[in-house]
């Protein structure tokens, strides 16, 4: 500790440089934090799905349509303990901008099919009793300014109403709060058969069918199950868990985990070379400073030492500075797109690669440093 | 009294690109406890590499180097670097101070090499600034204060962790006449009063009267002078 002022000093020798190089390395923190915070919350989005949830599509494409009768089929297999059809309607509310997520779903079995929705059973009862009733999340309700009793009148992107409209009125009956691991926590429940029976075409038909299973162990058998009883119908299945399904859409984005760490390895290699040419600049033009410490008697290794530190605290502030904006954004991809980003791990990382930085930079100066012939310093050779 | 340095058939050599070059010839020289003495001579005579060998800034070609009871010439860099710590202030003819310290943190530089507390590091810069008369000056940088007033810190950081020599490369060289003065002064005073055996390099006549004895050095030897009355 006795040595800080003498470290700090040398790193604000030049404060201009020494704030632009911090600043640059900063950003490049910040840009570390924001994208594997972004990679963080989605393997945690996908770690919190629950492995005992399936998803049965049509095989063709996802939104092929498939015979509502299919649900009761699938209540026959064994393992399966509820399921329900939905609709996906998704729809717009005052500007285009303004997209909700609503989904048609069964009221009665939906509590049963997603284990993380926790939604009372007086809201459930509600959105079965209210035909046009609907229950949102907090989020949502939150971010559109939307109360119980409020008329909603959603304009639909895709099915048009049975009276040739696109639009879908909708009365709040619920706003709930979800726990993680819930497909719903963005999105909008709506009654399947309002939409089912109102709209001008399809009717009698679901895209997906949300299957809950006994053993979670057994999710493989019971979506093979469930796939073999409508193979070689006019109406396939393919039948996955949410989590292999979450991971599959991933994967199509393209491998988000490498594109990132090529994005931030690229970064921090010009990043090394920035921070070490601070070092070496700073050391080059101490040089008769670091010969007077010699002097007093300050080893090779005490001066190395100095050095090092200097890139050590240097490197660590400008990260804390980074990773600090990048965690003040955090509660905003939380809002926008969902994403719960695992904050302290990705915070320990980002310090690691900050002393690795510091470390790599800050040794050729210190070396430097270290080797400096005093006698020849002080005679400015 | 006792010898402080005492240096037997000092021979220092230097190599420039192929040709090897002796700066100082067999020298022998014996400097006593509480002694001032000013080195004197022409430039490219040794005075500064001598001062380096006695210092243990350097380490001579040959012969033998004995510092405050301690054969320096065969110490390792770390172990001489300690040793420079514990028995050699230094002071410089364009001061060498940290641009970015204050007066104050400057000072207490060489005790950050001790195993002194916070609290004492404190006195003890208080005592070696007070002593040089700039208590008023301890949050000052160098580049607020004159020369002779960065000298002045020098020479408190030189001595504040009470060395068993004072080295000073030509410390008044880049001083006007009545500054100059009031340094040397200052050292005399050091010596006269606290016995410190001080080391002092200097081109000026003037300057080495102030010290208690005189030695020439002319191409690498030494030509002793005959001691200096009082001034």
């Amino acid at each position: 500790m006795k040595f800080l002022p003498l470290i700090w000093a040398g790193i604000w020798r030049k404060p201009g440089r020494a704030i632009l190089t911090l600043l640059s390395v900063a950003n490049a923190f910040l840009l570390f934090g924001i994208l594997q915070g972004f990679a963080s919350g989605l393997n945690h989005a996908v770690a919190q799905t629950h492995a005992d949830v399936l998803l049965t599509f049509s095989r063709v494409s996802q939104v092929e349509p498939l015979p509502l009768s299919h649900v009761d089929q699938i209540r026959t297999v064994p393992g399966v303990r509820a399921a329900t059809p939905l609709i996906p309607l998704i729809a717009t509310y005052r500007t285009p901008t303004q997209i909700v997520p609503a989904d048609g779903v069964d009221p009665k079995q939906i509590l049963a099919v997603d284990p993380g929705l926790v939604i009372p059973q007086s809201m459930i009862n509600a959105l079965a009793n209210t035909r046009t009733g609907a229950l949102v999340g907090r989020n949502m309700a939150t971010r559109y300014g939307w109360k119980v009793g409020d008329r909603v009148p959603l304009r639909a992107l895709q099915i048009q109403n049975r009276d040739g409209s696109q639009t879908w009125p909708v009365d709040i009956v619920g706003i709930f709060t979800s726990k993680g691991g819930t497909l719903f926590a963005n999105a909008m429940l709506v009654n399947f058969d309002y939409i089912d029976e109102g709209r001008a075409s399809g009717g009698g038909t679901a895209n997906v069918f949300f299957v809950r299973v006994d053993d979670p162990n057994r999710a493989a058998q019971v979506a093979a199950g469930i796939d073999r009883l409508f193979a070689n119908s006019p109406n396939e299945t393919k039948t996955a868990t949410v989590r292999q399904i979450a991971q599959d859409q991933i994967k199509q984005l393209g491998d988000i985990g490498f594109v990132i760490n090529a994005i931030v390895g690229a970064v921090f290699f010009a990043l090394l070379f920035s921070v070490g040419a601070l070092m070496m600049q700073s050391v080059r033009e101490r040089t008769p400073e670091l010969a007077v410490l010699k002097t007093l008697g300050f080893t090779d290794r005490g001066l190395m030492g100095l050095i090092l530190s200097e890139s050590l605290i240097f490197c660590v502030v400008s990260a804390a500075v980074g990773l600090g904006l990048a965690a003040l954004l955090f509660p905003v991809a939380r809002r926008t797109i969902g994403f719960d980003v695992q904050a302290g791990p990705l915070m320990l990382a980002g310090l690691g690669l900050a002393v690795a930085l510091a470390l790599i930079s800050g040794l050729p100066p210190a070396i430097r440093a270290m080797h400096l012939e005093v006698v020849d310093a002080l005679a400015g050779r | 009294m006792a010898a402080v340095v005492s240096l037997k058939h000092v021979i220092k050599c230097y190599r420039r690109g192929r040709q090897v070059l002796e700066v100082l010839h067999n020298l022998d020289l014996e400097v006593e406890a509480g002694e001032f003495l000013a080195l004197m001579g022409p430039s490219g005579s040794g005075k500064t590499t001598l001062l380096n060998l006695i210092g243990g800034l350097d380490q001579p070609t040959e012969g033998e180097v004995v510092v405050a009871g301690e054969d320096i010439d065969r110490l390792s860099g770390g172990e001489l670097a300690r040793w420079r710590s514990r028995h050699v202030g230094f002071v410089f003819q364009f001061y060498n101070l940290m641009p970015t310290l204050s007066a104050e943190r400057n000072v207490e530089l060489p005790l950050l090499l001790t195993p002194l507390s916070a609290a004492q590091r404190k006195q003890s810069v208080d005592a070696a600034l007070a002593l040089v008369g700039l208590t008023d000056w301890r949050k000052h940088r160098p580049n607020e204060l004159s020369g002779g007033q960065q000298q002045r810190v020098a020479i408190a950081r030189a001595i504040v962790a009470d060395p068993t020599l004072l080295v000073c490369d030509e410390p008044t060289g880049d001083l006007d006449r009545q500054t100059a003065e009031d340094v040397l002064g200052f050292l005399q005073q050091l010596n006269r009063t606290q016995g410190k055996t001080i080391i002092m390099v200097t081109h000026d006549p003037k300057a080495a009267s102030f010290a208690s004895r005189i030695v020439n050095l002319d191409k690498g030897a030494l030509v002793p002078a005959p001691a200096m009355a009082s001034v």
